[in-house]
């Protein structure tokens, strides 16, 4: 198992810090809504670019594109490096672009 | 920060700074004070200038690119080594329990790898944290240095701590300048002045429980930039939100950030409100990211965000543009802070 990413740091520390004989299934619960809220998230920012993710199994997500280019991503870590693979260039927050096409989409909503 | 049910992870201090700008001198007073003896020192050679030090150790700067090439996410093979020896070495008793370890490095050094194998390394992440990266200035070359080397920029927005060393022999109006001039590339450092090399230890190290930098929202007057040309590349946008941020929008925002920029972030340090108890302390440089400490509480009064972004070409605009894009998933839009502050 490789090192969390520090991302995903908030769930694993506060399962440590709650000690042995907590209820695990709290843990898993906190962790599973975890990963929706993240995937729910992330997909706004993707959806502008075409890509999606969807947890895989709770453990992995797929990164897609809808033209049958997939790749199985780990955290947020490895999440970038696959989608600008897929797109073929970074998807950079501070794009013009991206924030013009955001402003829309939270217009239109 | 210690929390129950952990073991406290040996702090590990990085002291960065230019060849010639009084790392050895610094440390061979400090190292003096008796406080200091269960203190372990890595140097990347054992120099003219006589450290005399019962725990010292030579770690020759080894470094071992990984996967995708990227400069600062390197690990130091040798420092992997040295600290796996000295915990083998504290395990069995041939010395006494470390309190801390000092990591010297070369005058050249990024000291993000540093941080990246204490971060990365399954065994050494659970037993050693960065506590603090400590970079000296000489008050007299100091302004040449960062004239003409781009790396002595990047030393000083890594920085917690900012020594000027040869206060002594310099003017007071370069230091004065020389004090600006630093604030103005990274407003969350701490300044200290060291005359003679000398410096309290307890200023330098605290407690070693946490930075002991004041972690108020502590305005001081704008800065008047001397010299603007040579730091018009690097920025420090410093700014709060109007309400405690999602913490999962933020780290999409920022790990997608760090991808596409992560290079021209030289630093982030703040706190962030995330609706919870305490903050989160983000601490980071370039891509490594210190694991985000989820305080129990706030350390003073004043419980709103404070964050500062320390950047190379890219403006403060440009940050505080793209962070009110994302406030829709943030849940909190961002507020630039005229005056500077400290984290």
């Amino acid at each position: 198992m490789a090192q969390a990413h520090w991302t995903d740091r908030y769930v694993e520390d506060r399962a440590r810090a709650a000690g042995p004989g907590v209820d695990p299934t709290e843990y898993q619960r906190d962790r599973r809504r975890d990963r929706a809220h993240r995937a729910a998230v992330t997909n706004e920012v993707l959806g502008y670019y075409g890509l999606r993710v969807k947890d895989w199994a709770g453990s992995k997500y797929l990164l897609s594109d809808g033209k049958g280019n997939t790749e199985i991503v780990q955290d947020l870590g490895s999440l970038w490096p696959a989608a600008e693979r897929i797109l073929g260039r970074p998807l950079d927050p501070l794009d013009p672009a991206l924030r013009e096409r955001m402003l829309d989409g939270a217009l239109a909503r | 920060m210690p929390s129950p049910g952990k073991p406290a992870k040996r702090p590990v201090t990085v002291v960065t700074g230019f060849l010639g700008s009084g790392k050895t001198t610094l440390l061979s007073r400090v190292l003096l004070d008796s406080a200091m003896s269960d203190t372990a020192v890595l140097v990347n050679e054992f120099g003219k200038v006589g450290l005399d030090h019962h725990l010292l150790r030579r770690a020759e700067e080894k470094t071992v690119l990984l996967g995708h090439g990227c400069v600062c996410c390197t690990t130091r093979d040798d420092l992997v080594e040295a600290l796996l020896g000295l915990l083998d070495e504290e395990g069995r008793g041939e010395i006494p329990p470390l309190k801390r370890i000092v990591v010297e490095t070369t005058g050249l050094a990024d000291p993000a790898p540093i941080l990246f194998t204490v971060f990365s390394h399954p065994v050494l992440q659970h037993h050693y944290r960065v506590d603090r990266v400590i970079c000296t200035v000489d008050a007299v070359n100091g302004r040449l240095h960062l004239d003409r080397n781009p790396e002595s920029t990047k030393q000083i927005a890594a920085a917690d701590v900012v020594v000027l060393t040869k206060t002594d022999v310099s003017e007071a109006s370069p230091i004065d300048a020389l004090h600006a001039r630093i604030s103005g590339i990274n407003p969350s450092a701490r300044i200290l002045e060291a005359p003679f090399g000398a410096v309290d230890p307890d200023e330098l190290f605290g407690d070693g429980a946490v930075d002991p930098s004041p972690s108020g929202l502590r305005p001081f007057d704008p800065i008047e930039l001397g010299d603007g040309q040579h730091v018009s590349q690097t920025h420090s946008t410093s700014l709060t939100f109007d309400g405690p941020v999602d913490w999962t929008a933020f780290g999409t925002w920022f790990s997608m950030l760090l991808h596409a920029r992560g290079e021209d972030v030289l630093r982030v340090k703040g706190l962030l409100d995330v609706g919870g108890s305490g903050p989160v302390l983000l601490n980071g440089v370039q891509h490594v990211i210190h694991p985000p400490d989820h305080l129990e509480e706030w350390p003073d009064e004043d419980r709103r965000s404070r964050i500062v972004f320390i950047t190379r070409g890219i403006r403060a605009e440009e940050i505080v543009d793209s962070l009110e894009t994302f406030s829709g998933l943030t849940g909190a839009k961002p507020q630039p802070l005229e005056a500077n502050l400290r984290v």
